[in-house]
């Protein structure tokens, strides 16, 4: 009994570390840039076909074409904001949720006519590969993402609180006003948050494929959870983002594992709505930090 | 349109197009144009009803599928079970809908601005998901054929493609009426200035709230009589096409394009999108999946860069710039 509880536990945990590269991206773009980007899931799925291209074609290894779909990504994102994202900011909402609408709705269809809704898959000699630890199957390729995602994580941390520029992109999410005061300037720091944002989202691709299907909707599915997420852990606050990823996780797997093989969303959902009927703030209450 | 009354002009000029619009089916006999008619109508009609929150109020909802399909579920449900005439389930599945905005926009009105939006996409997919897995009283997944009669006005089934013309044209009649009506009134008013900041809205005694709740009812009652007729005009439902997410957005995106918070703003972003669309399939097949979206996308955001104001505004633009000419040549 407690080893089924305990296998899906540790299912969702893992697939939550993924979870948790797309919702930091989604949170820190929010807190920082004061806007929700759509698009995020489709930067996973950008970041998928990186990595199945690179396999297909030179036999790269998906961990490896990490060192390739994040920095892609980065500049994609610093691209993205001083083209696109830069243009729309202001006090009105519309232009901002639908230009990053847009974007996903470009992307998405844009993959489906350039690389058709097939499924594409990598198999590498660890996409089988398990640990068996006291009766429990731990996927190692799952593992990997996991620990490879908690890594990256730990990473933005250390840069959020150390570094210059992290100082600079705190503030910034702080007070924007008094941040441009000090002489933060707000496009670098804003290029810099989308450009780590979506080079999460594009690791959380690499870091699917050894075990994940690319197709070009496939981002759907994680940005519909980072968005519970993010909600769940407090608008634009990326620890909070990391530990309801990790929590949505082992809930969708538990779901799975007790109400049925498709109820994954409707946990997620119903996650979603009582969270907003009885703790719109988040979990951690208080405004975003 | 600033005015209050109605100028002579503008009573001409809708009378010259009303004129136009009935006409057009005894002019117009190939059913594959009648059929991009009915499309322009309907999502002009989709549009009005989306534009009326989320033009007005601002209040920029993805998950107007919700309502759609509820309408169609309720009306198809009374008819194949209950054997009740869709004419009635139209208006029951308009309750049915206005009912649900209740609960609905209770939970996304905690949120505001984008993760208002995100709210509704979900309860949009939640309710997918409920009609997708109780298959006892909504056929589940592989959904129904709605029996087909023959001719039975009276079941909202005709022989020919010009009578849904006709009741996809009065459906938009009533909401242009609606949106006339409420535009010129003080609900416009508070919902214009709920749009531009909640806050200040509130502070000088709008009870946001309240107008958000009730614009959303009448709003989700209009979305929901699509649902029906949609329903009947195919003669098929199931979740996938009555909650489809393609509704939502093109809901949005034609009142965006077209002018946001205006009252022709979705009917000309209808024709403009619509026509594009027509154009594309004729052009390059429906063989390329995406080719439709990927071009509606790249109108969004063109729009959303150079000309937030929609089309509208541009022919808005154009007017003044000849009206004001005018009296410097005089």
């Amino acid at each position: 009994m407690w080893e089924t509880v305990a296998q899906a536990v540790i299912n969702g945990l893992l697939i939550g570390g993924i979870y948790a590269l797309v919702s930091i991206g989604v949170t820190l773009i929010f807190g920082v840039v004061k806007i929700v980007n759509f698009a995020q899931g489709e930067f996973v799925m950008i970041g998928m076909y990186i990595s199945f291209f690179l396999a297909n074609q030179f036999g790269i290894d998906p961990l490896l074409s990490l060192f390739v779909s994040m920095p892609v990504l980065f500049v994609i994102g610093v691209l993205i904001q001083h083209f696109l994202i830069r243009r729309v900011l202001g006090p009105n909402d519309m232009p901002q949720i639908f230009l990053t609408f847009a974007l996903s709705l470009l992307l998405l269809n844009l993959a489906l006519m350039l690389f058709t809704a097939n499924y594409r898959t990598v198999h590498t000699s660890y996409s089988d590969e398990a640990l068996h630890v006291g009766g429990l199957y731990i996927p190692v390729a799952k593992l990997i993402a996991f620990v490879v995602a908690m890594a990256l994580s730990g990473a933005l941390w250390v840069f959020l609180h150390t570094t210059d520029l992290g100082k600079a992109m705190r503030a910034a999410a702080q007070n924007r006003d008094v941040a441009m005061l000090m002489g933060i300037n707000p496009n670098r720091v804003f290029c810099v948050a989308l450009g780590i944002a979506l080079a999460l989202a594009g690791a959380a691709g690499s870091l699917l494929m050894p075990f994940y299907s690319a197709y070009p909707f496939v981002g759907q599915v994680f940005v519909l959870m980072a968005f519970v997420a993010v909600v769940l852990g407090t608008l634009g606050n990326v620890i909070g983002a990391l530990i309801a990823s990790l929590m949505m996780g082992i809930a969708e797997s538990l779901g799975v594992q007790y109400v049925g093989a498709d109820s994954g969303l409707i946990v997620v959902f119903a996650m979603l709505l009582l969270t907003l009927a009885f703790k719109p703030t988040g979990l951690g209450g208080g405004r975003a930090r | 349109m600033m005015t209050h009354g109605l100028s002579t002009r503008s009573v001409v000029l809708l009378a010259i197009g009303i004129a136009v619009l009935v006409a057009l089916p005894l002019l117009v006999k190939s059913s594959f144009a009648i059929d991009i008619f009915i499309r322009i109508l309907l999502f002009s009609f989709i549009g009005a009803a989306w534009n009326l929150m989320g033009g007005y109020a601002k209040q920029l909802s993805l998950g107007h599928a919700a309502y759609f399909g509820l309408g169609a579920y309720t009306s198809t449900i009374l008819q194949i079970d209950f054997n009740i005439s869709p004419w009635i389930g139209m208006i029951a599945g308009g309750v049915v809908a206005m009912l649900a905005s209740l609960p609905i926009g209770w939970l996304c009105f905690r949120l505001r601005g984008p993760y208002f939006t995100i709210a509704t996409i979900a309860t949009a997919q939640a309710l997918m998901l409920i009609f997708l897995k109780f298959r006892d009283f909504a056929w589940g997944a592989e959904g129904t054929t709605i029996p087909n009669l023959g001719s039975a006005p009276l079941m909202m089934q005709f022989e020919t493609k010009a009578a849904y013309y006709y009741v996809a044209l009065g459906l938009l009649a009533v909401a242009l009426i609606i949106t006339w009506l409420i535009e010129r009134s003080w609900i416009g008013y508070y919902l214009v200035a709920i749009g531009e900041d909640e806050d200040a809205a509130e502070a000088i005694g709008v009870n946001a709230p309240r107008m958000k709740r009730d614009i959303y009812m009448i709003s989700a009652f209009l979305t929901a009589l699509a649902g029906t007729f949609y329903t009947q005009y195919i003669y098929f439902i199931d979740p996938a096409t009555a909650f489809s997410f393609n509704i939502s957005i093109e809901a949005a995106l034609v009142s965006i394009v077209g002018g946001i918070g205006t009252l022709w703003g979705p009917v000309i972003g209808t024709i403009l999108l619509e026509t594009t669309s027509t154009l594309l399939q004729s052009w390059l097949g429906s063989s390329i999946g995406g080719v439709q979206l990927t071009v509606y996308a790249l109108i969004l955001m063109a729009v959303i860069l150079w000309r937030p104001t929609g089309l509208m505004g541009m022919i808005d633009e154009a007017r003044h710039r000849f009206v004001s000419r005018k009296p410097a040549q005089a």
